[in-house]
């Protein structure tokens, strides 16, 4: 805990940059906290076989990169209320009922189940939604029983989070670029808002480029921290990324900014871009984004011609209607301005040479073209899955050396929405098995009254979780699951960067939590393929992994920080670029195979519906919480008590609303209660709700789900077409229509607060 | 070469003999690892006063105690 301690200015710099002495009864070990999906290189201090202190990394590298959410972790994961043993639904489904029982039976029991759905439905009514930010030692096991099994419906959160980005990145040069933040001139942060407790790494990169003299252009509807330090603050309308980015486009083609020579060699489709550019002159762009003209030019000159430039990965335009053509035109920026693969600008870093990369385990080569082919949403929107990527067989391998890069696990999944309908009995065919691992699903993606429906009706759901989330409420069996402080981790950035880094295991998992290596374990065993995994141990996995370093595990961890592969650049020179083309695609090739349109374009919002005339937007972070997790930290929730809704204070007066307020806001879809919070910082008829709200001590089980009926956002997030991107399928976050309407105390019995007083927090 | 190639490649050198600093100081064991440890350490430090990190929550951590935690794991009172 923060302690009241005098602030000594010295002492904290003294403390800061020397190596930390010993302390009496105290071994320290070198971890990568896995709180977020970040993964700061951090310190544990551990006494009496706990840890009892998480600080930041003692290498200069890594130096200050730790948040409060970090900081709290000890505590977070003693919780009174963490799931220790393994628990299996004895009432309805739903019912809060629970009986504890081994693993061994349970894993046996769900093996024996998954096995009878397959055998009905087919491998393909087997559904899993995860992602390795917090699950971390899945390693990509899940994939390779999956394919093996025959199931291509795995999906995650980062469909609309990074994810999708790297498979739309691949669509315009092969590769998700990571910005070389040390050497460049100029950030372009898109709506992205990195501060010193959330993105801190990023955040600390950023203004780090800044003290050196890089310049800062931020595009954001409301005026964050970001937008206050920015060079230039264009306040666009909430998704209208894609649309500035043609005004650009238009000023840098118009006044010859762009790199001709690379354009020349390395591109296609230049002038069918040109032509589609002209499309939109400044005037349209000004109405559409309702900036300046001119400071949507002086930002498009700003980001040609300051030196190397780097638009960083942002959340906001993969939440979109035209999140496909947003990335895409982020990608062709990059490209024509010659920003690609050099020093200051945009890395395309390619696998580490020397460790077998998750892609590789996944072994999506034995998944057949037929089951494939079944992957949900890949026949109305292909772009993040097997039926896109696929094409990328034969590229990839002529330039990064394997057939399949699963970067940041976004590039071979089904589509979130058409899983949950199958899942309700309205796709293609049944899906009647679910598990879902380190996720809480109900909350994390669209159309949240689908998801329970979805549910409701599985014939098998299994949680691997570390506490009792709304989603594990309707589980058939929850497996209690291990943390970042209780198990050793090898990282190779999820595919995406070619540096990879170890994190020692720091105490004991309490009870009978496992990692996501010993659950894929088990089930391999009890889907009676063992040897899917046949490693014993996950650090004989990593002996494994890491035998072309020359190293076992334990001199790895004891020796490594970081292991980087060696640094090269403008490598397309010697393989090209790894597209259908070789070249950098303007047009892309796969998607007019496809039937899409291969050059970005901007969808307006739909009509105008005087029900509901205000924008919401979501997905935002608030810093004591990472997605749904951390409500039951008590440090974080006297900072965080209650979801809260920022409104300007020009709505604010529309609406007749004051600070601290409870109101309603609802759309079409659903309806959530929230504090308001009047901002100067929002612009009129924008408001901004929290993701992932719901609170632990609140009346579990069906029709309650401790509050997330009350309080989540994803029951305003719509998936009808309006208001999904068409090439990937993922919802629109970023300016959805909803009405505020204010509540008298009392009124609505149903929706009073339910508190049950046996879970603390 | 022209100007622009030759400026382009010296900051490829550039970058690349960072990112072997950077590995270097990371391992830390020989003298040449201490060498560059001390010079990234250099480069990278802000004065107090421009130091953008500085955060009271962070900076003014002390910890958990050990015997602490067990009991609120085991759901026990503990003082706030």
């Amino acid at each position: 805990m923060p302690a009241a301690a005098p602030f000594d200015p010295q002492a904290i710099v003294d403390a800061k940059y020397t190596e930390r002495p010993v302390k009496p009864g105290v071994t320290t070990k070198r971890t990568i906290c896995q709180t977020c999906d970040i993964a700061c290189s951090v310190v544990c201090e551990v006494k009496k076989g706990r840890v009892v202190k998480v600080r930041s990394s003692d290498n200069p590298i890594f130096r200050d990169n730790i948040c409060m959410k970090g900081i709290v972790a000890p505590k977070g994961f003693a919780n009174p209320n963490r799931i220790l043993h393994p628990l299996k639904r004895v009432g309805e489904r739903g019912s809060g009922q629970w009986q504890q029982v081994s693993w061994e039976d349970a894993i046996a029991d769900i093996g024996t189940r998954l096995k009878a759905v397959i055998a009905q439905h087919g491998p393909e009514a087997w559904a899993v939604s995860t992602s390795q930010w917090n699950t971390a030692t899945d390693h990509g096991l899940g994939r390779r029983i999956m394919n093996h099994i025959g199931s291509p419906n795995w999906i995650s959160g980062v469909a609309l989070c990074a994810g999708n980005t790297a498979a739309v990145n691949r669509l315009t040069y092969g590769w998700f670029p990571f910005g070389d933040f040390n050497n460049t001139k100029c950030i372009v942060l898109m709506g992205h808002n990195p501060r010193r407790h959330s993105w801190t790494p990023i955040y600390n990169y950023i203004r780090s480029a800044q003290a050196r003299g890089a310049k800062l252009i931020v595009t954001d509807p409301r005026k964050s921290s970001s937008a206050e330090r920015a060079d230039i603050w264009l306040p666009l309308k909430a998704g209208s990324d894609t649309a500035m980015m043609f005004g650009w486009l238009k000023v840098i083609f118009d006044e010859q900014l762009y790199d001709k020579g690379f354009v020349a060699n390395w591109t296609i489709g230049f002038e069918e871009l040109k032509a589609r550019v002209d499309e939109y002159p400044l005037d349209r762009v000004a109405k559409l984004t309702g900036c300046d003209p001119e400071m949507i030019a002086k930002a498009a000159r700003m980001y040609a011609t300051s030196g190397p430039a780097i638009i960083p990965w942002t959340p906001i335009t993969d939440m979109q209607r035209n999140s496909t053509s947003a990335i895409r035109l982020q990608c062709i920026l990059r490209a024509v301005c010659g920003n690609v693969d050099v020093p200051g600008g945009e890395l395309l870093q390619g696998f580490n040479p020397d460790v077998i990369n998750e892609s590789e385990i996944e072994m999506h080569e034995v998944l057949s073209d037929e089951q494939k082919a079944k992957q949900l949403g890949s026949q109305e929107h292909p772009a993040f899955t097997y039926r896109a990527q696929e094409r990328f067989r034969e590229p990839t391998k002529r330039v990064y050396g394997q057939e399949y890069a699963n970067l940041v696990m976004g590039c071979h999944m089904a589509t979130p929405s058409a899983t949950f309908r199958a899942m309700a009995g309205q796709g293609p065919y049944p899906v009647k098995a679910f598990f879902f691992l380190g996720n809480n699903p109900i909350m994390s993606y669209a159309n949240m009254p689908l998801i329970i429906e979805a549910m409701m009706n599985q014939d098998l759901i299994v949680a691997h979780e570390q506490f009792m989330t709304p989603s594990a409420q309707l589980a058939d069996y929850i497996l209690p699951a291990d943390s970042w402080l209780e198990r050793p981790w090898l990282t190779d950035t999820f595919g995406w960067m070619s540096t990879v880094r170890t994190s020692e295991k720091a105490m004991e998992p309490p009870g009978e939590a496992r990692s996501t290596f010993d659950f894929w374990k088990q089930m391999a065993k009890a889907l009676d393929r063992p040897e899917l995994v046949p490693w014993d141990t996950l650090e004989s996995f990593y002996d494994y992994r890491l035998k072309g370093t020359g190293m076992g595990w334990d001199e790895f961890v004891a020796t490594t920080d970081v292991h980087f592969a060696k640094p090269e650049f403008r490598k397309y020179k010697k393989t090209g670029f790894a597209t259908p083309s070789g070249k950098v695609e303007l047009t892309s090739s796969i998607l007019g195979d496809l039937g899409f349109d291969s050059l970005p374009y901007f969808r307006e919002d739909p009509p105008y519906d005087p029900s509901y005339p205000l924008k919401l937007f979501t997905g935002v972070r608030e810093d004591g919480y990472f997605q749904t997790g951390h409500r039951h930290i008590p440090e974080m929730r006297k900072r965080h008590p209650e979801p809260i809704m920022f409104v300007s204070p020009g709505t604010a007066r529309a609406y007749n609303l004051s600070e601290d307020e409870w109101v309603e806001v609802a759309n079409e879809l659903g309806r959530i209660s929230i504090k308001v919070s009047v901002r100067d910082s929002m612009p009129d008829g924008l408001i901004r709700i929290p993701h992932g709200w719901w609170k632990p001590e609140m009346k579990q089980g069906a029709g309650h789900l401790s509050g997330a009926l009350k309080y989540a956002d994803a029951q305003l997030c719509r998936d009808d077409d309006e208001f999904l991107d068409r090439e990937q399928g993922i919802p629109h976050l970023k300016g959805v229509p909803c009405q505020i309407y204010k509540v008298t105390p009392g009124a609505d019995p149903a929706r009073v607060e339910e508190v049950d007083a046996e879970v603390t927090v | 070469m022209t100007s622009s190639e030759r400026y382009l490649r010296k900051q490829e050198r550039s970058a690349k003999l960072a990112i072997w600093m950077a590995g270097r100081s990371s391992r830390n064991k020989t003298l040449v690892d201490k060498v560059c440890r001390w010079l990234v350490v250099k480069e990278t430090t802000l004065p107090p006063e421009h130091d953008f990190l500085r955060d009271e929550f962070v900076d003014n951590d002390q910890g958990f105690d050990p015997d602490e935690l067990d009991r609120y794991q085991r759901g026990e009172e503990i003082q706030p």
